[in-house]
């Protein structure tokens, strides 16, 4: 009996199965997911002196509000439409929050702890993530409803918008560091400077274009609760309504851990009573992707919603043409002229 | 497009609305008034449920012709018969009735009557399980608004205007 638990136990901790499933993974996903979104309710609430959830868990400022209501998605019942196309409407939702999160397993989470290492882990990153908002598209299409088609096909005009300049720039960044290995970019950074001194411009940009694929404010272009009722979300109910609005949080997540690495010098530098655990790399990565979660949520309390082609027009006119000048910034850098 | 602002000034307007972001999550304090636990005082001469005083009717229906929401209705009552003499002859009087399904609140019935009987109570927030339960006829309507209850004892406040804020509120002891 406790060689078993010994050999579950080992399993668990075993990188290939940690890093998917715990952290960066799914567990931790969903405990971000939860937080993140009350943090967001809270801060627009704070901004606009309110008080925001408050009263499940009154003395930790309803904190656990969002476990209320992911049970409640729970037990309501998933509604179907007659006239949805039902394979789609069912496994859209599912594909949408999978694709969403499972770039995580590319992630690392220090030098030797990591599900896997690849030479383009930046790459699969980037991809996997872009997958996602393709899902968005079939979900809008297959759920048979004026908004969720126009929801949908919002979500089209925006992919094509902000993927290829966030990938523009972040290939900046691996021109910089001559890797497209997450491992050794952060090794580079200890050498040299964090990614967001070598190069300022491709940090804004991506960090544009991250409120930009993750639908936060102003881009929240595609649910636009106000003109069409939920986006490519309007049909849903129950636990597949609360699967297709966690994706864009658990993108936000998996995006702010991309933000951390590839900017913020990711889980460098550990704090003395931190290091040599394992803990510590982990504490200092999560730290980081969590101050640039807070800043982007907290875009929600200060921007309006932008019409569609004024979001197209930045994307197109200003922030691919910066995607491209970040790259001879990055040439700049290497030459050692910028320093 | 008449005017094009640079490119300058809108990043500084940008950021300029992201550092007023930062000022306010940072600001006290909330407007939010929690009601169950902290009530607003009212001011005087608020305009809440109706208060009737059966023994000063005099019966002129004037409440009810003024009623602009036809919520006041004039009942037809007998007397109590009280046997001997009297018994059967006494005339019937009209009493008030008012259905608060219609009412506005406007108060021209306190205005009007004549000898007053009918006041404000600061009583504005009464929950009914029926719709009828909100229709009162005289019987109902003398007794006066229902009695508000609070878990706690809530905590009294005052609004107060605030150049900076707009509105705040003090709480009152």
């Amino acid at each position: 009996m406790m060689q078993i638990i010994e050999w579950l136990m080992d399993l668990l901790l075993s990188p290939w199965v940690f890093v998917p499933l715990v952290y960066p993974g799914l567990i931790s996903a969903f405990a971000v997911l939860l937080f993140i979104i009350w943090l967001e309710r809270k801060i627009a609430a704070k901004v606009q002196m309110r008080y925001g959830p408050l009263y499940v868990l009154k003395q930790l400022g309803g904190v656990i509000q969002l476990v209320a209501d992911l049970l409640r998605y729970l037990f309501a019942e998933p509604i179907i439409p007659r006239e949805a196309d039902k394979i789609p409407f069912i496994f859209g939702p599912i594909l949408l929050f999978a694709s969403s999160y499972l770039s995580t397993v590319a992630i690392p989470v220090s030098y030797d702890f990591y599900a896997f290492r690849s030479d383009i882990s930046l790459l699969v990153v980037l991809g996997i993530t872009t997958l996602a908002p393709a899902f968005n598209l079939i979900i809008g299409w297959g759920s048979n409803n004026k908004f969720g088609l126009i929801g949908g096909l919002r979500e089209g005009y925006l992919i094509t918008a902000d993927e290829i300049p966030m990938f523009v720039t972040a290939l900046a960044m691996a021109i910089l560091y001559g890797t497209m290995d997450l491992v050794k970019m952060v090794e580079i950074q200890v050498d040299w400077a964090w990614g967001i001194l070598l190069n300022p411009l491709a940090a804004v940009t991506f960090f544009v274009l991250m409120l930009f694929s993750t639908s936060r404010f102003p881009f929240e272009i595609v649910e636009a609760d106000s003109e069409i009722v939920m986006g490519p979300f309007t049909e849903y109910s129950g636990i597949l309504y609360g699967l297709t609005m966690g994706a864009s949080y658990v993108k936000l997540y998996v995006l702010s851990l991309l933000f951390a690495i590839l900017f913020l010098g990711g889980w460098e530098p550990v704090p003395q009573f931190l290091s040599g655990t394992i803990l510590g790399p982990g504490l200092v990565l999560f730290a980081k992707a969590l101050v640039v979660m807070f800043l982007q949520v907290f875009m929600r309390s200060v921007y309006p919603r932008y019409r569609i082609d004024h979001a197209l027009r930045l994307a197109w006119h200003i922030l691919f043409p910066l995607s491209l000048v970040s790259v001879f910034v990055s040439f700049a850098a290497l030459t050692g002229w910028w320093l | 497009m008449s005017k094009r602002e640079s490119t300058a000034s809108r990043l500084a307007g940008h950021l300029e609305a992201i550092l007023t972001g930062f000022k306010y999550l940072f600001a006290e304090p909330r407007m939010t008034v929690r009601y169950p636990e902290e009530v607003i005082e009212l001011p005087e001469g608020y305009r809440g449920m109706i208060i009737y005083h059966k023994e000063r009717c005099i019966s002129c229906s004037l409440c009810a012709m003024i009623c602009p929401a036809d919520a006041i209705k004039m009942h037809l009552e007998r007397p109590p018969e009280s046997g001997g003499e009297s018994a059967g002859k006494a005339k019937p009087k009209r009493h008030p009735g008012i259905n608060y399904t219609r009412c506005i609140f406007c108060g021209f019935c306190v205005d009007v009557c004549p000898a007053g009987a009918l006041e404000f109570s600061d009583i504005h927030d009464a929950v009914y399980e029926e719709f009828e339960a909100m229709i009162y006829p005289p019987s109902e309507f003398e007794k006066g608004p229902p009695k508000q209850e609070f878990p706690k004892p809530p905590k009294r406040l005052r609004p107060k205007m605030d150049e900076r804020r707009g509105i705040r509120y003090e709480p009152l002891d």
